[in-house]
């Protein structure tokens, strides 16, 4: 990959956009302020702490709990954000289970210990997470107490403008998080990740769990959030999310001729068009009508809030 | 100056040796592993190093925290391949150092010296990318067939990459595996090189189905039936560089700083003085100008 020193000056200038100073990464763009925070995995005391949060004793060997990435809307207070805390208690609610592994058909025929117990718990950390969503007004808060409409995703049938993002406008912000990964004891590989881009025009993202249990499964759940920007910044945001989940056998790909060696697998974007999809939907953002009415000016995003 | 020593200080460059070099390299060492025990004795003192996975630069900041080989007398856990962008120039390095001074460091086998896992993670596409072909690889692979599966350290510290089997209850069970095979999928070789401590009674078998998981009570009677002090293994990444478990009767200890080079953890080796006194010297990944490695911003990407 070659280096990136950032979008050109001029680029964001035209834009209108105000990169964040102090080293944080992001933009303020069009009424969003844009930001990806990346710190190094957890280190032993905190992931204790966020097992006894989760109420489990295992985490993926990799879990970057203080990275994230937040797209917060100044006008109205709503924030979506993406972080490894979230994913995983989506994985723990959906707890499928385990996949065994090729060696496990020998694994059967050994002599047992005598004292053995089996585990048998997700070790592919699969989650369902597609982002978090949360406003930070305080008109949105008294509205949730009196069990009123809230800040929700409804299905919808438009769709993410393709066309728009095809379009090779300068990129003034983009940045990729891994939120967790774990290699699954060198038997494939568990990611989640989000990628961001922003536009002059809009800003796209992608939050994708890869798996690839080395001569078993592959399996894809992407997540693409889009938003194009409004004239006017105060009026609501139009968000679309689109979640498409994609899964095979390594048998079944082998049968339809693509390899059955793991080392053909290293990329999911080159084998995705090949999995098949086992659910898509589209989904629109709904936002309470009494936040677009608020006054932008409390949402600014202090070092203190982070 | 020998050939021998040109090929180090070249190996320290982080330029890879010719095809030639490496199959004549492998042969010499070769001869110098095939006599070793399955259980190498191994003399105090000595610094323990986990997992390198061809981190070569940071593997430079080892000896530059840890002394150079051979003043440093030196013991790797294995897997000094696959996952970094240099597993060729580490491996061969180690290599280069265990044929000048057979004496002063010794290499263990890990679970990725193996063919089957460098077909998938990275050491074999390297060998591929770097020399046109897969023969050093080839030589490569064949060496990992040699080396020995775990030390003795004084008698007292076992040392071995993944930790202990059901199918082993003494040392000189070690000793009878005939070793010289591809890292099998079960049995007690496999467990050696791929299993890890885990908080349960007994032994825990993976929720993969394979792979098994040993709790402090096995630790406890392996110690006390081979009158080890400890155990001194590698295999999991930790944050710390180092950790310690079931009231010290095993250690992991990890030497890839910023594995992966995005996990931020710190790596660290375990110093023994000659009385056994351990101290961890824990260490940062090499700075990044002094690497080939990619910016850390990455490019952007019309990603859809």
């Amino acid at each position: 990959m070659a280096d990136w020193d950032g979008a050109s000056d001029s680029d964001l200038k035209a834009a209108g956009a105000e990169p964040l100073s102090d080293g944080r990464r992001g933009l303020r763009l069009k009424g969003w302020h844009i930001e990806s925070i990346k710190r190094p995995i957890l280190g032993s005391l905190a992931r204790q702490e966020l097992e006894e949060k989760l109420g489990t004793s295992h985490l993926p060997e990799m879990v970057f709990g203080d990275s994230s990435l937040f797209l917060l809307h100044v006008g109205t207070g709503i924030k979506l954000h993406f972080n490894a805390f979230d994913a995983l208690m989506g994985w723990m609610q959906e707890a499928l289970p385990p996949v065994e592994v090729p060696a496990a058909a020998k694994w059967k025929f050994r002599s047992k210990p005598s004292q053995q117990v089996i585990l048998d718990y997700d070790y592919t950390f699969t989650t369902p997470y597609c982002g978090s969503e949360t406003s930070e007004s305080e008109l949105e808060k008294t509205i949730l107490e009196d069990g009123c409409c809230s800040l929700h995703w409804e299905d919808c049938d438009e769709r993410i403008d393709l066309a728009v993002l095809s379009m090779k406008e300068p990129i003034l912000f983009y940045d990729e998080v891994v939120l967790y990964e774990d290699e699954l004891a060198d038997n494939g590989v568990s990611l989640l990740t989000v990628k961001v881009r922003v536009m002059p025009s809009c800003w796209f993202l992608l939050l994708r769990y890869w798996l690839r249990v080395d001569g078993v499964l592959m399996r894809l759940r992407d997540t693409r959030v889009y938003c194009s920007f409004a004239s006017d910044d105060k009026v609501k945001p139009i968000i679309i999310r689109e979640n498409c989940w994609r899964e095979a056998t390594i048998e079944s790909l082998s049968v339809q001729g693509f390899p059955s060696g793991s080392a053909a697998y290293a990329d999911p974007n080159l084998i995705s068009q090949n999995l098949p999809i086992v659910k898509n939907k589209t989904q629109r953002l709904k936002i309470p009508s009494s936040l677009s009415e608020h006054d932008g000016g409390n949402f600014n995003v202090s070092e203190k809030q982070l | 100056m020998s050939d021998l020593d040109r090929q180090i200080e070249q190996l320290k460059r982080c330029e890879p040796l010719k095809e030639s070099e490496v199959k004549a390299l492998c042969l010499k060492a070769m001869e110098i592993l095939v006599e070793e025990s399955n259980v190498q004795r191994v003399d105090a003192p000595v610094t323990i190093c986990g997992d390198i996975h061809g981190q070569f630069y940071d593997m430079k900041e080892l000896f530059k925290v840890g002394g150079d080989c051979p003043k440093t007398n030196y013991l790797f856990l294995g897997d000094f391949v696959d996952r970094g962008f240099y597993s060729v120039e580490t491996f061969l390095l180690l290599l280069a150092l265990k044929v000048r001074y057979p004496d002063r460091i010794t290499l263990i086998r890990g679970n990725h010296e193996s063919r089957q896992i460098t077909q998938v993670y990275g050491f074999y596409d390297e060998c591929l990318r770097k020399y046109g072909s897969v023969n050093v690889w080839r030589y490569c692979t064949d060496i990992f067939d040699y080396l020995s599966l775990s030390a003795l350290i004084e008698n007292k510290i076992f040392s071995v990459h993944g930790g202990l089997s059901p199918a082993i209850t003494t040392l000189d069970q070690i000793r009878t595996i005939d070793r010289k095979q591809e890292v099998p999928h079960d049995g007690a070789m496999c467990d050696l090189l791929w299993s890890d401590p885990e908080d349960v009674d007994g032994w825990g078998l993976s929720p993969r189905g394979a792979g098994y998981l040993f709790g402090g009570n096995v630790v406890t009677s392996f110690n006390h039936s081979n009158n080890i002090d400890y155990i001194c293994r590698a295999h999991q990444l930790v944050m710390e560089g180092y950790k310690w478990m079931f009231n010290n009767q095993i250690v992991t200890v990890w030497s890839a700083p910023n594995y992966c080079y995005r996990c931020g953890n710190v790596a660290a080796i375990l110093v023994l003085d000659e009385n056994l006194d351990q101290q961890f010297t824990v260490f940062e990944a090499a700075p990044h100008e002094s690497r080939g490695v990619p910016s850390k911003k990455p490019a952007p990407d019309y990603f859809l």
